[in-house]
């Protein structure tokens, strides 16, 4: 639900000396993103997406870095980043596991795929396992019904899937998440 | 009329005659056609055809094949297209068919592509931009020159990673051949057939909202604001992007473009059927993907007008484990469900008016078999209305909601007969056609709720418990007075 917004005004922001936005992301936003459009508040979905694919989520901090650079106010940046449901606001697993719960994954078993998932890891939906590895999320439709149920691991879409196989991927991106490499 | 035998061969596909693999099996494994491999198929030359012929012209032949919109409203392409405003030179003289070639300012009109496919049951336009990247850049080149656009934004789903990084990739090539930028439509250099015109295209990411799939809350995701859609009037065709003329188009419809031009408007109207309720016809081939309780689901191109028995039992195998039809969403969940007795249903733009669904939409069925729970997808479909409602509408923001607690509560078993007449209450009263919201979202919770309970009443009416009516009883000392 997009239109939920929390409480904020007694809320402290986090920071770090270090900034979010790095030099190279600065370079990418000015001279590829900022010359794409009329305005620079268009580059705010790019600019987003940037540190949530580096980081993880999207800090605060990083907001206010991305509204300084951008030239507008810090809160047009809040206002687009909690309206769309992928921007996380807080931290989440290294790896993500979006099951999609529209009609056709439903009526073709999404609901064992959630229980394979929420057995395996041990974890409710929309929470995060305590190594922090993964998160589990339900989504609306992921686009993929000619191959429900679906799942997005990661950036990965897996079709028909069966439980046994979600439990082979979650072990095999465990043991990658193990090996150094980020998911 | 519809037509007896509809042929599930290549020969027939024209938007999937690329992608010659059947469009199951590991989305990463599948073949991605390259420039090369698109241009030795023929590709690019109705880009380079329609470099000879003037806009008008371009409008005029896409005008005449009477393309709808392949991505819900079935609006036609080409007169969509001619709602531009003419561009004014500093003279104030207009631009028209005689500045064909010559260099005028284009600058700050748009065309968007709609590429944010989150209808649930809809997933043909993800078959399209991961194999076939360049039949949408050149759907896209041909609209910029006819409409005169200077950039065009791809806004592609978040979740669509591997399709964007494809467009990416795709649309490095373009630009590297002359399609786009600096040596812009069919390179600027000795090979130039026509014109040099500078058009830009980008792939713009969205983030995971239902609604950025509205054409102004398009319009305002790609500005970066929170995707709330825009009242109209003004028409984005006047007063869009930026606050500019810009053009929405989805990407199937703008992969049909290339086929028209290189073949004509005529060699279109053949494919498809006339209209049986004499509205406008729905003329060429679409994109129909099947999901749900058949053998084969998946993306097949089929005529416009192909009975709904026919695709599932020609195309899909039939049904899963030959069980009985009972109902299908006729094309994403905003358009209604088909019943049972409407297995012969013809898909084709007429079907809102002969079957009591909201319309064709994208075409694209969810097949439920005689064991499915109906007020199971019901509530289903309302949670995801309540889950992607934009918030911005009170009736749509607070009804969806309401109505999700309603069906939970039915299908639980703790609803009451008054319950569903309240249920369809709200839903009924949200929409741009009771006039109570600003974009079409709660039309189609309105029509999914209402065509379901209508449809399958009896199902609903065993789940709930009777209405206790109290009748009014006097007792005791008050009685007497």
């Amino acid at each position: 639900m997009a239109w939920i917004t929390k409480p904020s005004a007694t809320e402290k922001i986090e920071r770090r000396g270090e900034a979010y936005l790095t030099d190279a992301m600065r370079t990418s936003i000015t001279d590829d993103f900022i010359p794409r459009f009329e305005t620079t508040m268009a580059c705010i979905l790019p600019a987003l997406h940037m540190i949530q694919h580096e980081y993880g989520w999207i800090p605060k901090q990083a907001m206010e870095e991305i509204a300084r650079h951008l030239e507008v106010a810090p809160a047009d940046v809040f206002d687009t980043a909690t309206f769309y449901e992928e921007y996380w606001l807080k931290p989440k697993g290294k790896c993500l596991i979006s099951v999609c719960r529209s009609i056709a994954c439903e009526v073709c078993g999404q609901q064992e795929i959630t229980d394979a998932v929420r057995e395996k890891l041990g974890i409710e939906v929309s929470e995060t396992t305590d190594d922090g590895k993964f998160t589990l999320v339900e989504l609306e439709c992921l686009g993929a019904c000619g191959g429900a149920p679906a799942i997005l691991v990661g950036e990965t879409l897996h079709e028909k899937v069966t439980p046994e196989q979600v439990v082979e991927i979650i072990d095999r991106v465990e043991r990658e998440i193990d090996a150094g490499g980020g998911h | 009329m519809p037509k007896a035998k509809y042929e599930n061969s290549l020969d027939r596909h024209y938007l999937l005659k690329n992608i010659p693999t059947p469009p199951f099996g590991d989305v990463k494994a599948r073949h991605i056609v390259s420039y090369d491999e698109y241009v030795g198929n023929g590709g690019y030359q109705g880009l380079r055809k329609t470099l000879t012929m003037t806009p008008n012209e371009i409008i005029g032949e896409v005008k005449q094949s009477s393309l709808r919109g392949r991505g819900g409203a079935g609006f036609p392409a080409g007169v969509k297209w001619s709602f531009l405003p003419p561009i004014k030179l500093a003279d104030g003289t207009e631009v028209g068919d005689e500045h064909a070639g010559k260099d005028v300012p284009v600058e700050g009109r748009y065309l968007a592509v709609n590429a944010d496919e989150s209808e649930p049951g809809t997933f043909k336009d993800r078959l399209l931009m991961e194999c076939d990247p360049h039949a949408l850049l050149e759907g896209i080149a041909i609209c910029c020159y006819a409409c005169r656009l200077s950039k065009a934004y791809i806004f592609i789903r978040g979740e669509y990673h591997h399709q964007a990084h494809v467009l990416e990739k795709a649309l490095k090539e373009a630009y590297e051949q002359g399609i786009f930028g600096d040596k812009g439509i069919i390179g600027s250099g000795e090979n130039t057939a026509g014109p040099r015109f500078r058009v830009d295209c980008y792939v713009h990411r969205g983030a995971g909202a239902y609604i950025c799939g509205e054409e102004t809350g398009l319009l305002e995701a790609i500005e970066g604001k929170r995707g709330w859609p825009r009242t109209k009037p003004p028409f984005p065709a006047i007063k869009g992007l930026f606050g500019k003329p810009t053009i929405i188009n989805n990407v199937e419809t703008l992969c049909h473009i290339p086929d028209i031009i290189n073949h004509g408007a005529a060699w279109f109207c053949e494919l498809g059927v006339e209209s049986s309720v004499g509205g406008p016809p729905s003329f060429g081939t679409k994109l129909m993907g099947v999901s749900g309780h058949v053998e084969r689901p998946g993306v097949y191109e089929c005529e416009l007008g192909i009975p709904l028995r026919t695709l599932v039992d020609e195309f899909c195998g039939g049904m899963r484990n030959g069980k009985k039809f009972k109902g299908a969403i006729a094309g994403g969940v905003s358009m209604g469900v088909l019943g049972p007795d409407q297995f012969d249903a013809e898909l084709d733009f007429d079907i809102g008016r002969k079957y009591n669904v909201l319309g064709l939409g994208t075409a694209c069925p969810t097949v439920f078999d005689e064991d499915t729970d109906m007020v199971a997808v019901c509530r289903n479909i309302s949670r995801f209305f309540k889950h992607e409602s934009c918030g911005q509408c009170t009736p749509c923001r607070e009804g969806s909601g309401w109505l999700y607690q309603l069906l939970c509560k039915i299908e639980s078993g703790d609803g009451r007969t008054k319950d569903l007449d309240l249920a369809l209450e709200i839903a009924t009263s949200m929409g741009t056609m009771p006039g109570t919201t600003i974009c079409g979202l709660a039309d189609g919770n309105n029509w999914a709720t209402r065509t379901i309970m209508s449809k399958y009443r009896e199902e609903f009416e065993a789940r709930v418990k009777p209405t206790y009516v109290p009748v009014a009883m006097t007792v005791g000392a008050s009685a007497k007075g």
